[in-house]
C-alpha cells in the first residue's frame, strides 16, 4: 500500500511539474548540451524529474542487494537518466551476468544434450556437433 | 539405470522440439552476406586476459574491454562498481555506467551478428551478455568477443577462466540471442564503434560528457562530428566542452555552426551570445541574443536574461 501511495504521489508531482514547467533560469548562463536539444521542454522536464525521483530508489535497491551505501550512490550518480529508468524497480529481476558454472544437477542431462546439440554451452568439457 | 534413462528421454526430446521450433538464428544466409564484406578471420590477440573469480565475469570482462581502450583497471577494482552481491552478478546498465566512470566511451552496439563481426574486424573487442543455459533456467554470463573465423564458423572469446574459447557461431548466437543480443564496446574518446547509429552514439556521448572531464568529451564530440557533421547535439556538445575547457574561440565557432545549420534552436544562439560577450564581441553577441529572443518559446526568458547581461556590459 505505501508503495502504491508513493507511486500516486510521484505521478501527481510529475503531472503538476509538466503543466507548470520548471522555472527556467532567469539569469544569463550557458545551457547544457542535454537541455539545449530536448525535443520539447515539457518532455525534458518530465524525464529529468522522473530520473531525479528514481535515483534514490535505485540507490536503495542496490543497498538492499548488498552494495555498500557510498558505492551505491557513486554508481547511480554515474548512470544516465535512461540507465536509471532501466534499473528502477528491476534491480532484482534484470539479468545478472555472473558465472559460467553452477547449473543444478536436476537438469544436468538435459543441458548436456543441448550442449552437444550446440544450443547451450553450460559445461566447459562438452564438444558441440555443430 | 535403464528405466531412469527411459523416463528422461521423451521429456528431453519434447523440450528440444519446443526449443528448436522457437529458434531463429542469424547464422546461415546472413553470415554469407557478412562474409563477403569482412576479412575471413580476425583475432585481437593483444586483448589481455583476466580469469574470472566466482560470479565475477562482469568485472573481469569489463577490465579486459577497458584495457583495450588503454585504461588499466583490475577486476578487483571494478567489483565494487558493478557487482551486486545478492544477485551474484552484474547488471547491464551498470556495466555501461562503470565503463564511462573509468574514462571510456561506452555504448551498446546494434544487436546482430553482422554488427558484432564488423566491430571485431574494425579492431574493437565486444563485451557480450550470454545466457549459456536455457531461457527458463538462465545462466547469465559476460564474455569478451575478440575474434572470429568465418571458414570455421567460430567466434573467439575471452570467457570465464578460458583465455581463448573458440565457440561455434551457431552456439554462440543461440546463447547470445537469449539476452536479445546485448553487446557493448568501451572505446577511448575519439573513437566510435564502426556500426554505431547516430542516435545511440549521440546519447552515449551526452552521458559521457556528464561523467568525464571536458577535454576528453570534447575529443569524443569532435570525432563524432566527423561522421555526423550536421548533428545539433554534437555541435552544441562540442561548443559546451570547448567552453568548459577554456577554449572560447573554438566554442564560438561550434555554436555559430549550430546556429547556422539549426536556426530554430534558441539555446545554440544563447550560448553563442554568452561566449561572444566574453570574447568582447558585444555587437555580435547582441545579435545572437536577439535572434534567440525572436524565437520565443520556452527559452524566451533565458534569451532575455542574456540580452540584459549584454546591455549591461555596454
Amino acid at each position: 500500500m505505501p508503495k502504491k501511495l508513493k507511486q500516486l504521489f510521484i505521478s501527481f508531482v510529475i503531472m503538476s511539474f509538466t503543466f507548470v514547467g520548471f522555472t527556467q533560469s532567469v539569469h544569463a548562463a550557458m545551457i547544457g548540451t542535454e537541455q539545449a536539444v530536448a525535443a520539447t521542454a515539457a518532455q525534458q522536464n518530465r524525464e529529468r524529474l522522473a530520473a531525479a525521483l528514481e535515483r534514490p530508489d535505485v540507490t536503495a535497491q542496490l543497498e538492499k542487494m548488498g552494495v555498500d551505501k557510498n558505492e551505491a550512490q557513486a554508481r547511480v550518480a554515474a548512470m544516465s537518466d535512461a540507465e536509471v529508468a532501466a534499473m528502477a524497480g528491476r534491480v532484482d529481476s534484470l539479468p545478472a551476468g555472473g558465472d559460467v558454472l553452477g547449473a543444478i544437477v536436476f537438469v544436468f542431462v538435459l543441458l548436456l544434450v543441448t550442449d552437444i546439440l550446440g544450443l547451450t554451452k553450460v559445461y566447459p568439457f562438452t564438444r558441440s556437433v555443430r | 539405470m535403464t528405466s531412469f534413462r527411459h523416463r528422461w528421454v521423451p521429456g528431453v526430446f519434447i523440450l528440444l522440439a519446443v526449443l528448436l521450433a522457437g529458434c531463429a538464428t542469424q547464422s546461415g544466409a546472413l553470415l554469407q552476406e557478412t562474409a563477403s564484406r569482412l576479412p575471413p578471420r580476425a583475432e585481437l590477440s593483444s586483448t589481455p586476459f583476466f580469469p574470472q573469480e566466482r560470479y565475477q565475469c562482469g568485472p573481469a570482462s569489463l577490465a579486459m574491454s577497458l584495457a583495450t581502450a588503454g585504461i588499466d583497471v583490475t577486476p578487483d577494482a571494478l567489483k565494487p562498481q558493478v557487482y551486486v552481491p545478492q544477485r551474484e552478478g552484474s547488471l547491464q546498465p551498470e556495466m555501461l555506467a562503470a565503463g564511462r566512470r573509468n574514462g571510456a566511451v561506452a555504448m551498446t552496439i546494434t544487436p546482430s551478428l553482422d554488427a558484432l563481426l564488423t566491430e571485431l574486424a574494425a579492431g574493437h573487442p565486444v563485451l557480450v551478455l550470454q545466457n549459456l543455459s536455457l531461457s527458463w533456467m538462465p545462466l547469465w554470463h559476460y564474455a569478451v568477443a575478440i575474434g572470429y573465423d568465418i571458414q570455421r564458423e567460430e567466434i573467439i572469446l575471452r570467457s570465464g577462466t578460458t583465455e581463448r574459447l573458440a565457440m561455434s557461431l551457431y552456439t554462440f548466437d543461440k546463447t547470445w540471442e537469449r539476452s536479445n543480443r546485448w553487446a557493448m564496446v568501451t572505446l577511448p574518446p575519439g573513437r566510435l564503434p564502426a556500426t554505431a547509429t547516430e542516435s545511440t552514439a549521440v546519447d552515449a556521448l551526452v552521458a559521457y560528457e556528464k561523467a568525464s572531464d571536458a577535454s576528453r568529451a570534447r575529443k569524443a564530440y569532435a570525432a563524432a562530428l566527423q561522421r555526423w557533421p550536421h548533428n545539433l547535439t554534437l555541435q552544441v556538445g562540442l561548443g559546451n566542452t570547448a567552453y568548459a575547457a577554456g577554449d572560447r574561440p573554438a566554442a564560438a565557432a561550434a555554436f555559430r555552426q549550430a546556429t547556422q545549420e539549426h536556426p530554430k534552436n534558441a539555446p545554440a544562439f544563447i550560448n553563442l551570445a554568452t561566449v561572444l560577450l566574453e570574447l568582447g564581441e558585444v555587437k555580435q553577441a547582441r545579435q545572437a541574443a536577439e535572434n534567440a529572443l525572436a524565437l520565443g518559446g520556452p527559452w524566451r526568458e533565458a534569451a532575455a536574461a542574456t540580452l540584459q547581461a549584454i546591455e549591461k556590459r555596454k
